[in-house]
C-alpha cells in the first residue's frame, strides 16, 4: 500500500470510529444540563434523579430492614 | 422533528384502546376539577399547601384505579407484523448517555419482605422459564409504540424468591438512579414481565439491560429499565416522576 493510500485509509478508519463514538451509549451524564423529554418540569436537571434516589435510599433502607426483621419473628 | 400528538399518535388504534384512553382522560380531568373546587378554599401562593393538597388527590386517585383494576383483564397482544420499527427510545437522559452495565458481575438484589435474599446473576435469570408478549407500550406524552419483550412471569419470579404478596408495594432501584414502585395486584398480572430479550434478542443497553420490568397495563414510565435492586414493603416508597406529581398508579 502507498502511503498516501495508507494516510487516506487511517483517515477513513478514524472519521468512522468517530462517528461511532458519539452515538455509542456509555458517556458520562452531564448532571447539569436540562432533563431530556417532555415529562420534566421547568428548571429539571438530569442529576436531580440522583439526588433524589439518594434521599430516598437513606429514607427507605430502615424501614426495610425494621419490616425484614418483623417479618422474620413471624 | 414533528411533534406527536395524541391524535396522530393513536390513529388507527382499536377503538376500544382510544375509548379506553379517553374515560382515562375524562377521570383525570374530572378529578383536576375537583382538585380545582377544593382549591377555591386555599391561599394559591401557599406552594407547599398547595402541593400537599394535590399530592393528596392524586394518592386517593391512586387507591380509586387501584379498586377499579381487574387483576384478570389482559391487554391486547399484537401479531409481529404491528412492531413499531425502530421503536423509540426516551428517558431523561440522551441515548449515548444510556448507562452500561456489565453484565458479567451484574447480581439483582432483593430487600425487605421477601424470605430469599440471595442476590440473582444474568446466567440465573436466563435459567428461569421464560415467556413473550407483544404488547403496547403506552407513554405518559401522548405517544404510543408496540414492541416484543421476553422474560419470566413477575408472579412466577415472585413466588420463587418468597416475596410477600400480602404486601402493598414492589420498590425498583434503576442504575441510572431512576426508581419507581407499583402496587401488588399489578406485579401479580399475568402480563407483568421482568423481561430480559427484546425482539428476541439481549435487550441492548437503550431498552434497559440487563433488565426491565414491562407491564402493558401501565404507562410506560412505571416500567423500569437497569433494574439492580428491588424491595417489597407495606411503606408506599413513591418513586422519581411520582414525586414530582404524577399519578403513581398509572394503570388500567
Amino acid at each position: 500500500m502507498k502511503p498516501l493510500e495508507a494516510i487516506a485509509l487511517a483517515a477513513i478508519l478514524a472519521a468512522g470510529t468517530g462517528a461511532w463514538a458519539a452515538d455509542a451509549p456509555g458517556k458520562p451524564m452531564k448532571m447539569d444540563e436540562p432533563m431530556h423529554g417532555e415529562m420534566k418540569k421547568k428548571g429539571m436537571k438530569k442529576g436531580d434523579v440522583k439526588k433524589a434516589a439518594k434521599k430516598r435510599e437513606s429514607e427507605i433502607k430502615p424501614i426495610l430492614e425494621r419490616e425484614a426483621a418483623g417479618s422474620a419473628k413471624k | 422533528m414533528k411533534k406527536r400528538t395524541m391524535e396522530t399518535s393513536l390513529a388507527g388504534h382499536s377503538p376500544r384502546l382510544i375509548r379506553s384512553i379517553e374515560r382515562r382522560l375524562f377521570l383525570r380531568q374530572g378529578l383536576s376539577l375537583g382538585a380545582l373546587a377544593l382549591l377555591a378554599g386555599c391561599e394559591l401562593t401557599d406552594d407547599e399547601g398547595v402541593q400537599r393538597l394535590l399530592m393528596a388527590m392524586s394518592r386517593w386517585n391512586d387507591r380509586a384505579q387501584g379498586w377499579l383494576f381487574n387483576p384478570n383483564r389482559l391487554a391486547p397482544e399484537y401479531p409481529e407484523s404491528a412492531i413499531t420499527k425502530p421503536f423509540p427510545f426516551n428517558a431523561f437522559y440522551s441515548e449515548e448517555e444510556v448507562t452500561l452495565v456489565d453484565g458479567k458481575d451484574y447480581k439483582l438484589e432483593l430487600e425487605g419482605l421477601i424470605r430469599e435474599k440471595k442476590p440473582w446473576t444474568l446466567p440465573e435469570l436466563y435459567g428461569l422459564p421464560q415467556t413473550s408478549q407483544i404488547t403496547r407500550h403506552i407513554c405518559v406524552e401522548g405517544w404510543s409504540a408496540i414492541g416484543k419483550w421476553s422474560g419470566v412471569r413477575f408472579s412466577d419470579f415472585l413466588a420463587r424468591v418468597g416475596a410477600d404478596t400480602t404486601a402493598k408495594y414492589i420498590g425498583f432501584e434503576c442504575a441510572d438512579d431512576y426508581t419507581t414502585s407499583i402496587d401488588m395486584a399489578t406485579a401479580l398480572h399475568p402480563q407483568t414481565l421482568l423481561t430480559f430479550r427484546f425482539a428476541d434478542q439481549i435487550l441492548p443497553p437503550k431498552y434497559g439491560f440487563p433488565m426491565k420490568l414491562r407491564m402493558p397495563t401501565k404507562l410506560g414510565f412505571k416500567n423500569p429499565k437497569h433494574i439492580m435492586s428491588m424491595f417489597v414493603s407495606n411503606e408506599y416508597p413513591g418513586g422519581y416522576w411520582e414525586d414530582q406529581g404524577y399519578n403513581w398508579f398509572s394503570g388500567s
